[in-house]
């Protein structure tokens, strides 16, 4: 299997060359295999959208060279063909709707494909039921929640049938239903539709539920693995500005106390259900 | 009471076909010194509410307490109820407007009509008291910061008008877990050593929740919910009802007691959940 996004050596400054020089990627190496949901997170300034940006050509690399299916984005000529390949859905959704009705919003990026009208209200309905929006599909965005809003958002990227989806803090601004809708809906893409999904995020309850996760720090990737794995370097983890989850944390305290608990918790039903098994 | 309102109700563009109720009787109490959340979903009120309690909106009817006082609404009243009520906005960055962090944090004792001398202290003590470091960074311009010194700086420019009240709307939105650490950990200390008395409109309870002395659920621009954490988080069904979600801690102790352990579920912080597993479960290894 070849990987769907290869990054070999990215570095990329901004005001490359002044004093004010900021080297936002060091010398970046990843892969990005089809199918699977992937984690980037890391503190504020580490480069993760730095990275993200080069996922599908909105920034070119200074050196080193990032492959999407083998096509290179700092050529030219792969970048509409890349475009469509990898999608991307941003913070927030109010900066990305330009429509003003659902539908018409979601059909914008196939439009833009120059596809054949049938082809698209096809896509459109692919993506609206991929997404249980069928009912929102004649409303102005404006009427929505902020979770549906950016459920339809990412409509609008799935309509173009992209292979990958780079969702760059899709929750950040939610509430509590809006991250949960957001989070079970990217998840059931990966799953059931197959989408290898590369989700930003400073939410380690969000992070639990990737197949593998990279933690950032100024500039590099300093952890690579399952979130199991990763999550087990507790003292490294804190050190780069993160957290545990929270039933890791809990599992870490209990275990402390003298609490026969077992390594590797990190979803909230295996802490529970260890609790419930506790002598 | 120290700060609070009576039958609060709130009309955007009132008398218009557009007219939007967004604040319905809402009424709530608060002391001084305590640290209170203000939950609910998005477009329940909350930040309608907060630019209440700084004077930023007028009562469509209703009003604000403050030191037991009604504030009335001519531009005098208002205008010292802002200085003694500081509000950090969402994304607050997105507003500032001067070139240096300097001038950021000067600008408002410089409008309470300061020397400059005093002012330069306010600035100093400031930053001082969210963890930054004057000499090194006052003169640099907002945008060379990260993203959490910039939110930092924020609070820091509220901070200098020294006000009794600090409110902040979703003070984390888009921050690394160590900066929310931080920024917590700042407020608890400012509460604790000076009694500044806090306000956080937020949806990440996990950060917060265990600062806590109260939380106000609204919804539909109506308080709903209020009450200590240990009450409001009892009810479970009701928060999901509303679209919102229970502390993680809580969600476990939920969890466990539905699957047969007979665990208390008002526990919101980790140090109350591992008190109450090692209560039913104790004396391990012996």
């Amino acid at each position: 299997m070849n990987p769907l996004i290869e990054v070999i050596d990215l570095t990329y400054s901004y005001q490359a060359g002044s004093d004010d020089e900021f080297r936002a990627l060091k010398g970046v190496f990843l892969q990005v295999w089809p199918g699977e949901m992937l984690a980037i997170t890391g503190q504020n300034g580490s480069g993760k959208s730095t990275l993200a940006r080069h996922f599908n050509g909105l920034l070119t690399p200074q050196s080193g060279s990032v492959l999407v299916e083998g096509l290179s984005i700092a050529d030219k000529k792969n970048t509409a063909a890349i475009r469509k390949l990898v999608g991307m859905v941003f913070q927030n959704p109010d900066n990305q709707l330009v429509s003003s009705i659902v539908e018409e919003d979601i059909a914008f990026g196939p439009e833009n494909l120059g596809l054949p009208p049938a082809e698209i209200r096809k896509r459109v309905d692919w993506a609206l039921d991929t997404l249980n929006l069928q009912h929102l599909r004649k409303v102005s965005p404006s009427g929505l929640s902020e979770g549906q809003k950016q459920l339809v958002a990412i409509a609008g990227v799935l309509a173009m049938k992209p292979k990958c989806i780079i969702l760059d803090e899709p929750t950040a601004h939610l509430d509590p239903r809006g991250k949960r809708e957001v989070l079970e809906n990217i998840m059931r893409l990966n799953r059931e539709e197959g989408i290898t999904i590369i989700l930003l995020t400073h939410f380690m309850n969000e992070v639990v539920h990737c197949d593998q996760m990279v933690v950032m720090e100024q500039g590099e990737i300093k952890l690579r693995g399952t979130p199991y794995a990763v999550f087990r370097q507790k003292e490294i983890i804190l050190e780069l500005g993160l957290d545990l989850p929270i039933a890791a944390q809990l599992a870490t305290g209990l275990r402390q106390k003298g609490f026969k608990i077992p390594e590797d918790i990190i979803h909230t039903e295996e802490l529970v259900d260890c609790l419930c098994q506790l002598k | 009471m120290f700060i609070g309102t009576e039958k609060l109700t709130y009309t955007y563009m009132s008398g218009t076909p557009f007219a939007a109720t967004a604040l319905n009787e809402v009424s709530f109490s608060l002391g001084k010194g305590e640290i209170t959340l203000i939950i609910g979903p998005s477009g329940s009120g909350k930040s309608t509410l907060i630019q209440h309690l700084n004077g930023l909106l007028k009562p469509s009817s209703g009003r604000v307490y403050f030191k037991g006082q009604a504030i009335g609404s001519d531009k005098g009243e208002l205008l010292r109820l802002r200085r003694r009520i500081g509000l950090v906005f969402q994304i607050p960055e997105e507003h500032f407007f001067s070139e240096t962090i300097y001038d950021e944090i000067a600008f408002a004792p410089r409008n309470l009509g300061l020397a400059e001398s005093e002012v330069r202290i306010r600035v100093k003590d400031a930053l001082e008291k969210v963890g930054l470091r004057a000499e090194q960074l006052q003169y640099r311009h907002p945008f060379q910061l990260s993203a959490g010194q910039k939110r930092l700086v924020a609070v820091a420019s509220v901070l200098s008008m020294n006000p009794e009240v600090l409110i902040l709307d979703e003070p984390t939105a888009g921050l690394d877990p160590s900066h929310r650490r931080n920024l917590f950990a700042l407020l608890d200390n400012l509460n604790r050593s000076g009694g500044l008395t806090v306000i956080i409109s937020t949806h990440h309870l996990d950060d917060v929740v265990a600062l806590a002395h109260s939380v106000f659920v609204l919804q539909g621009g109506r308080m709903v919910l209020a009450g200590p954490p240990s009450e409001i988080f009892t009810t479970r069904e009701k928060l999901y009802d509303l679209g919102l979600s229970l502390p993680s801690v809580t969600e476990i102790m939920h969890s466990v007691k539905e699957k047969g352990l007979p665990v208390k579920t008002n526990i919101y912080t980790l140090a109350g959940a591992r008190q109450e597993i090692n209560r039913l479960k104790g004396r391990p290894g012996r």
